[in-house]
């Protein structure tokens, strides 16, 4: 009994110490712990935005429109004379929150999809990949298009475009790990033991086909901030006057002769975040992927 | 019977951020004409860093620190990169392990073998085409015109280290060197390989190094064996002198754990292989040694030779030997 | 060696059939699943009640649904892409008058991030710790990490504004291609220069390459045969996968450019609810890429002889 005990000990300690482990790596990649920090940094201001926004992001004032940065108003103000601060803060929950939300939600539906195609096989395999590819078959940014097209315009259904047009990805992803990982032995020895086919999926095949989904995870918010933003630029996304970064730059263009920072600041956050979530992408490659880590140990 | 190969006081150190390795220091030996010398050594051993050395492929981190490696009169560590394009292929050539890795996959089998042909002659590769159906059938391939179209993932294990065995045999080199040539392969395909290997000696007349951790292998096939421990060599002779009366105690306990006498149980060696950045002082094998003595924590062996010419690195055949070498 | 290649174009043609086919059924499925009533869908929110009904009527959406997808299936293979809600003429007249613009900014912004980022990125692949190096992967993360139509502006904003050298919008003359391309370019820029770098570093510690070297071989046959041409492969994956990019890239820098093709086309009959036009798009669009998809499986096919055994189940 008190092996069994000591045995759980040790491999509860042994995870512990590969978390470390891979911790440590991802701390050493300068950019990627950096970058880690600005998201948070970001995290933040998309929860606390409206509540630290020093003015009112929707009240304008055309006497006062397009003003450059000055004391009272410390980016400026946009076309209409509102506050570019204030929206630009109220405005980093639109973006990274449709961001997060839709590559997440897709993700999740997706790697589930993936997980079922690469397991099951069969009748649900062949399905699977079809719609799959048809939906491969679209660009992404031109289905996340299509897609708010038809559902009209607002946060939710930029949500479900966004997520939609990023599952497709993770179906394949995850199918090519689990059918590399399927053949371990590990997964024959849960199916012996006589888990059932949901179990095993879960706990055996899951973890270890998470490592590349996570990292894709990072790569695709960016995309997804990409892709929000363009459609806010496009005037197809979240409607005004909703102070969506893309947006304002879609609806500050007409003026980049003559007042850039209209422009030039949000999408100079858009950028910065981008480049952070890929930044953490590089970072969780290196940490995650053994090949990835050789690598980089060689050079 | 003159020496094809001559190595003096080899040292070469891996430069690595966790220290410099050490993985080949003070190893000399020689190679005769038309002889088989067998390198056994675990990994780690600088067996292979030796391979490496030899064919001019080391790369850093690997650093030829100090030594000599006389090759038919030119010393192979002075080499330029241009001087050795010359020999590489031609005088020397190598036998990988993997035949899975070292090959090409996008190009033909017989188109990789032919490279060997072109680097060394004017024409383009497919006018060397059937000498490597020639080079095939040698190597027994079967169905060679067929073979040399072949890609190899449409090969097997077996066929594919054929294949590097005649990109090796092509230009019939005075030395080859055979790094491992069998360990990727399952135990029937290696007697074969091991066959040809002996064959080809005998036809080639080419003096061939054989690498292997598998010493029951070199009793097999080899002349000469050479024995090598974490970057030194411990023992080196005739195969026959070697194997039935080994001196150093790695040699012994190698034999005796691979139950080569068909004694009664299998004996590991206990210990571990040291690390090559801080190898034990004095002879490194005494930490693991059951005859140690005091001596051997202090001073690195010098190799003596006995009267049947095997030279042994150890302190337990020093005093009564003929004369001891240094390194 | 050659059957298996026919093979393999064979039933990879077959697959891209299936999916175009999928593609059309899922576009004629969406619009008449989704709840509520389709014509007012289409309609959008502010039609009136006529709009809706002419829409209905238009569009057919009375008629029961298996003829409507009998005349949409054979509408298509006509190639009769329906009438432009907004216009009034023929769908694919349209398309066909802006399709070229697409193409030609395409082509040349494609031609352009090829020409600097695969030199550049084998470059810093060979010479690791030198100024290409740091040039190739800086342009690697901005390329990836800037939003496509922001660059646009910023370089209308350097180039058409302060320096007033190029112009910033329409298609008048060559030099006005030269804007839109280059933000183009630099969006595929950055994951192109990358992933190459990386193919040639992976190509380089390869153990073939020992191999070649071993021979006797030239340090210059060496690096082309065995380095490059096995780097294509992965640069060719990311060439392939980059299409869709290039597509919705496209799109969006026709918008920011006043670019007279179908992305800008596309955007335009999204806003005035012309359905039918922006199905056209959609439906050629990708069918296209659909085309772009199964001609890169068999260059690849072509060059990695491996590609050709697998045939599409793996897929």
């Amino acid at each position: 009994m008190e092996d069994k005990v000591a045995l759980l000990d040790k491999v509860k300690e042994a995870r512990r110490r590969r978390i470390r482990e891979l911790w440590d790596v991802f701390r050493s990649n300068k950019p990627a712990y950096i970058s880690m920090y600005v998201l948070l940094l970001l995290a933040i201001a998309s929860l606390a935005g409206p509540y630290i926004a020093p003015l009112d992001p929707y009240e304008f004032d055309l006497s006062k429109a397009r003003l450059p940065p000055s004391l009272e108003h410390p980016l400026g103000t946009d076309e209409l004379g509102r506050d570019m601060l204030s929206r630009i803060l109220v405005g980093a929950r639109y973006t990274l929150g449709i961001a997060v939300l839709s590559v997440i939600t897709g993700a999740s539906i997706g790697t589930l999809l993936g997980l079922i195609s690469g397991y099951r096989g069969g009748l649900w395999d062949v399905v699977i990949q079809r719609v799959n590819d048809v939906l491969l078959a679209f660009p992404t940014i031109l289905l996340a298009i299509a897609l708010v097209a038809f559902l009209g315009q607002g946060v939710y259904s930029l949500i479900i475009a966004i997520a939609v047009s990023s599952m497709p990805v993770y179906v394949r992803l995850v199918r090519a790990s689990v059918l590399q990982v399927v053949t371990e032995d590990y997964v024959l020895a849960a199916r012996m033991l006589g888990l059932s086919e949901w179990s095993t999926m879960m706990r055996h095949i899951l973890p270890n086909v998470l490592a590349p989904v996570v990292v894709q995870l990072s790569y695709h918010m960016g995309l997804a901030i990409l892709i929000a933003s363009a459609l806010g630029f496009l005037g197809l996304g979240v409607p005004p006057p909703a102070p969506e970064w893309g947006a304002m730059i879609g609806s500050g263009k007409v003026y980049i002769f003559s007042n850039p920072h209209i422009v030039v600041i949000p999408g100079f956050l858009i950028s910065i975040t981008i480049l952070a979530f890929n930044m953490v992408g590089d970072g969780l490659r290196e940490a995650l992927d053994p090949k990835v880590r050789a690598l980089v140990r060689r050079l | 019977m003159s020496d094809v190969l001559t190595v003096k006081n080899l040292k070469i150190y891996y430069e690595l951020p966790q220290g410099v390795v050490r993985a080949v220091d003070d190893v000399s030996f020689n190679v005769r004409e038309g002889e088989i010398l067998g390198i056994a050594g675990e990994s780690g051993s600088g067996k292979s860093t030796l391979a490496l050395a030899i064919t001019g492929l080391l790369r850093p981190p690997a650093r030829l620190v100090s030594g000599t490696i006389m090759f038919k009169g030119v010393d192979l560590t002075k080499l330029s990169e241009r001087e050795w394009r010359s020999i590489r292929g031609r005088r020397i050539s190598i036998v990988f392990q993997d035949p899975n890795t070292y090959l090409n996959p996008v190009y033909t089998a017989g188109f990789q073998v032919a490279e060997v042909f072109e680097a060394h002659r004017s024409g383009i590769t497919a006018s060397f085409l059937r000498y490597v159906i020639e080079i095939f059938r040698r190597v027994r391939i079967a169905d060679p015109e067929r073979r040399v179209h072949s890609y190899p993932h449409q090969l097997s294990g077996g066929m594919k280290q054929r294949v590097l065995i005649s990109m090796a045999i092509a230009e019939k080199p005075d030395l080859i060197v055979a790094d491992e040539p069998t360990s990727a392969l399952d135990v029937t395909i290696q007697a074969e390989i091991i066959d040809l290997m002996n064959e080809l000696r005998k036809s080639l007349g080419s003096s061939i190094i054989f690498i292997t951790h598998d010493l029951a292998l070199l009793a097999e096939i080899s002349d000469r064996i050479m024995v090598m421990y974490a970057g030194k060599v411990v023992e080196l002779g005739d195969k026959n002198t070697i194997i039935s009366e080994p001196k150093h105690p790695y040699t012994k306990a190698i034999l005796e754990s691979i139950n080569y006498e068909r004694k009664s149980r299998l004996k590991a060696i206990r210990g571990s292989i040291p690390s090559l950045i801080n190898p034990p002082r004095g002879c490194r094998f005494h930490p693991r040694c059951p005859f140690a003595m005091e001596r051997c924590s202090v001073e690195e062996p010098r190799g003596i030779i006995d009267v049947k010419g095997r030279i042994v690195y150890c302190h337990l055949y020093e005093g009564g030997g003929d004369g001891g070498i240094k390194g | 060696m050659a059957s298996n290649l026919f093979t393999y174009v064979f039933f990879r043609s077959l697959q891209s059939f299936v999916t175009f086919f999928g593609a059309l059924l899922l576009f004629f499925f969406i619009v008449r699943i989704l709840p509520g009533d389709p014509a007012r869908l289409l309609a959008g929110p502010e039609a009136s009640e006529e709009d809706v009904a002419r829409i209905r009527e238009l569009l057919g959406l009375n008629k029961p649904i298996y003829e409507q997808l009998f005349s949409y299936i054979t509408g298509i293979l006509r190639g009769d892409l329906g009438v432009s809600l907004k216009y009034g003429t023929p769908v694919l007249h349209e398309i066909l008058a802006r399709l070229p613009y697409t193409i030609a900014l395409a082509l040349v912004a494609e031609a352009i991030a090829i020409a600097i980022a695969v030199p550049l990125g084998v470059l810093a692949a060979l010479k690791p710790r030198s100024v290409i190096a740091y040039l190739a992967s800086t342009l690697g993360i901005l390329g990836a990490s800037l939003p496509v139509f922001w660059v646009g502006l910023m370089l209308i904003f350097i180039f058409a504004v302060e320096l007033r050298v190029l112009p910033s919008s329409g298609a008048e003359s060559p030099k006005h291609i030269i804007l839109p391309a280059l933000t183009l370019s630099f969006f595929l820029m950055g994951n192109l220069t990358r992933i190459t770098r990386a193919a040639v570093l992976e190509a380089l510690s390869s153990n073939h390459i020992l191999t070649a070297i071993a021979k006797g071989l030239p340090l210059n046959k060496v690096l082309v045969r065995h380095v490059l041409r096995i780097s294509l492969i992965p640069i060719l994956t990311v060439i392939s996968l980059q299409l869709g990019a290039l597509l919705g890239g496209a799109i969006i820098t026709e918008t920011v450019f006043a670019w007279p093709g179908i992305g800008s086309l596309l955007v335009d009959s999204l806003f005035f609810r012309d359905y039918v036009l922006a199905q056209g798009i959609i439906m050629l669009v990708v069918g296209f890429f659909i085309v772009l998809n199964l001609l890169t499986d068999i260059a690849y096919a072509l060059v990695d002889p491996r590609v050709r055994e697998i045939l599409w189940r793996i897929r």
